[in-house]
């Protein structure tokens, strides 16, 4: 266990020293701060437009934040064999991967925790009303975004950096969309497509139970079960995914 | 028991494009004994770094065994016990060196209090005392280098395996370098090194083991290390007839002429001073004398047409390991 968080906490310290991870921080920001100039053109809006723009910017920084860190983060280390004063210590691959895991997810949920903040200055700015269904709208897309950290690392065990970030972006827009497409394959496809539309959507990962925006701008209602149930599917998905990448990762020969 | 039994591995990589497979170690073995320092000598290509791979388990072999202290590679209890340095080290540029250090402990299993005093101690000993709080990104080549024999040495291993140790040293370093692994023999640690230069193996191996071309060419002593790298005289002379330096036959081992200067190699240093005094008596012109070493070239081509000579006629036999243990 101490060397999976030495390992964590080498890849979390790698992640904030790389400048990607400010770039994001400062765009998240800027975002954040336009809501302010933007809401007065939104009559009566005003509190909907900070949290809609804030809490979309949470989600899709923080995946292209782990998509762009988690990419480069375990090739490099094999390409420059930074990876062999590991590998050739009594650390399983494994453990390796776990410990590059929970790292990026430590990086991406600080950037998380930081664009929260500023959400939460603006809302306190504008005298905004703070509901629960915000924090857990944040708490999902932070989950979201650990579900993609998985995806991340597991191409990034045989694959190189342009085609992890390219696999891993298919991966992200399918899985946003992996429920809708399985609602109109059934409505509408044949045998085929059904059959194929369930597929893709138990073997993609299925974010749109991660989001809850909608009810959070609006001020709708939400069930605590569905919360607790994509925390159990984000905690089981993450684990299939990285048993994987492990399988992979485990014949791979460092030439 | 050996330290490391590498038994008749074999290795295979897939060419690029092609499916054909190209074989690049033909059954090689190894065996290194408690306490020695072990030379694998080799030119670039001849496998030295696949083998320690292999041994390390960063790569697998397509046949044979390799054995660490009696354990399986990748068994914890051999892994814990071995330190490495990689040939041209890459580590963490955003880590100083302390915390470098620190790292490769705890990735060890170090306990934090040890961990912390072994840490003072290898900073000193690769003398980056200065540079404790540095981060690697700024350090030269050669301080690399040091922090990297820093890394394998810090938890105090019985078996160090290092790939070109000296590689990117100058000479102060490399004077340093060869102190702490004499310092280490001294303590009884083994030592596996693989180096293509030859005055390196000379000043510390007890044994070397040559390879070519994926297979062990030659397991060399000590005496015939020191007798390999032991150069030869040649000597640069003007106006020396022919009838000169047919007197010399006895002395010299070979002549050449280019206008009117003539080079000689001399047989042994013993005959020196009576070629010069010869040369001398008989108005020819000494321009200069030097003491040629061999190359590591210069070796293998004497070694490697001895293999093909032996798989022209009889076949490469297998080392005896019970000889190469003898050494």
């Amino acid at each position: 266990m101490r060397r999976v968080s030495s390992i964590a906490l080498n890849t979390f310290r790698e992640s904030v020293r790389e400048k990607l991870l400010f770039v994001a921080l400062i765009f998240g920001g800027i975002l954040t701060l336009s809501t302010y100039l933007l809401s007065p053109l939104a009559v009566g809006a005003k509190q909907k437009i900070v949290t809609d723009v804030s809490l979309a910017s949470i989600s899709i920084l923080g995946v292209l934040a782990a998509i762009f860190v988690g990419s480069t983060l375990v090739r490099k280390e094999v390409d420059k064999k930074a990876v062999f004063m590991v590998l050739t210590r009594p650390v399983s691959r494994l453990q390796y991967l776990i410990g590059k895991f929970i790292g990026v997810v430590m990086a991406i949920s600080l950037l998380v925790l930081v664009m929260t903040g500023f959400m939460v200055l603006m809302m306190l700015i504008g005298k905004a009303e703070f509901k629960p269904a915000l924090f857990v709208a944040v708490y999902l897309s932070a989950l979201e975004i650990t579900v993609m950290c998985s995806v991340v690392i597991f191409f990034s065990t045989f694959t190189t950096p342009v085609l992890t970030l390219l696999f891993s972006m298919c991966i992200f827009v399918a899985g946003s969309l992996s429920g809708d497409l399985l609602a109109f394959a059934q409505k509408f496809g044949g045998a085929f497509t059904r059959i194929m539309a369930r597929a893709f959507h138990y073997i993609l990962p299925n974010l749109g139970i991660f989001n809850l925006r909608h009810e959070a701008v609006h001020d709708l209602p939400f069930f605590g079960s569905d919360v607790a149930l994509a925390t159990l599917y984000a905690l089981v998905y993450c684990g299939v995914v990285l048993y994987f990448a492990y399988l992979i990762f485990r014949r791979r020969e460092f030439i | 028991m050996d330290v490391l039994a590498v038994d008749n591995i074999k290795k295979s990589f897939r060419r690029e494009i092609s499916l054909a497979r190209k074989e690049v170690l033909h059954g090689l073995s190894i065996y290194v004994n408690s306490g020695e320092i072990l030379g694998f000598l080799g030119p670039n290509g001849a496998g030295k770094t696949t083998t320690i791979k292999i041994i390390l388990g960063l790569i697998k072999p397509d046949s044979g065994e390799v054995k660490i202290f009696d354990h399986p590679v990748g068994d914890r209890r051999a892994m814990s016990r071995i330190g490495y340095l990689p040939e041209l080290p890459y580590f963490y540029p955003h880590l100083s060196l302390e915390e470098f250090l620190t790292f490769c402990g705890q990735m060890s299993g170090m306990e934090r209090r040890v961990l912390r005093h072994r840490v003072d101690e290898v900073i000193r000993l690769v003398e980056l005392a200065d540079h404790r709080y540095r981060r690697l990104k700024d350090f030269s080549k050669g301080m690399i280098q040091r922090a990297g024999l820093a890394q394998a040495v810090l938890h105090d291993p019985d078996l160090l395996i290092l790939d070109e140790p000296f590689s990117g040293l100058d000479p102060m370093g490399r004077i340093q370098v060869r102190d702490i692994l004499l310092g280490l023999k001294d303590r009884r640690k083994t030592i596996f090194f693989s180096s293509h230069i030859l005055p390196d193996m000379e000043a510390l191996c007890d044994r070397a083991c040559i390879i070519n071309e994926g297979t062990v060419v030659r397991w060399a002593s000590l005496d015939e290390l020191t007798r390999m790298g032991e150069g030869k005289i040649e000597v640069a002379t003007r106006y020396c007839g022919a009838d000169v330096l047919e007197d010399l036959t006895d002395y010299v081992e070979s002549t050449d002429s280019l206008g009117d200067e003539s080079f000689l190699v001399v047989k042994e240093q013993k005959y020196l001073r009576t070629v010069l005094m010869h040369l001398l008596n008989n108005g020819a012109e000494v321009l200069r004398v030097e003491n040629r070493h061999p190359s590591l070239e210069d070796v293998f081509i004497s070694e490697v047409s001895g293999v093909r000579k032996g798989r022209d006629g009889d076949g490469m036999k297998q080392p005896d390991r019970t000889l190469l243990q003898e050494g």
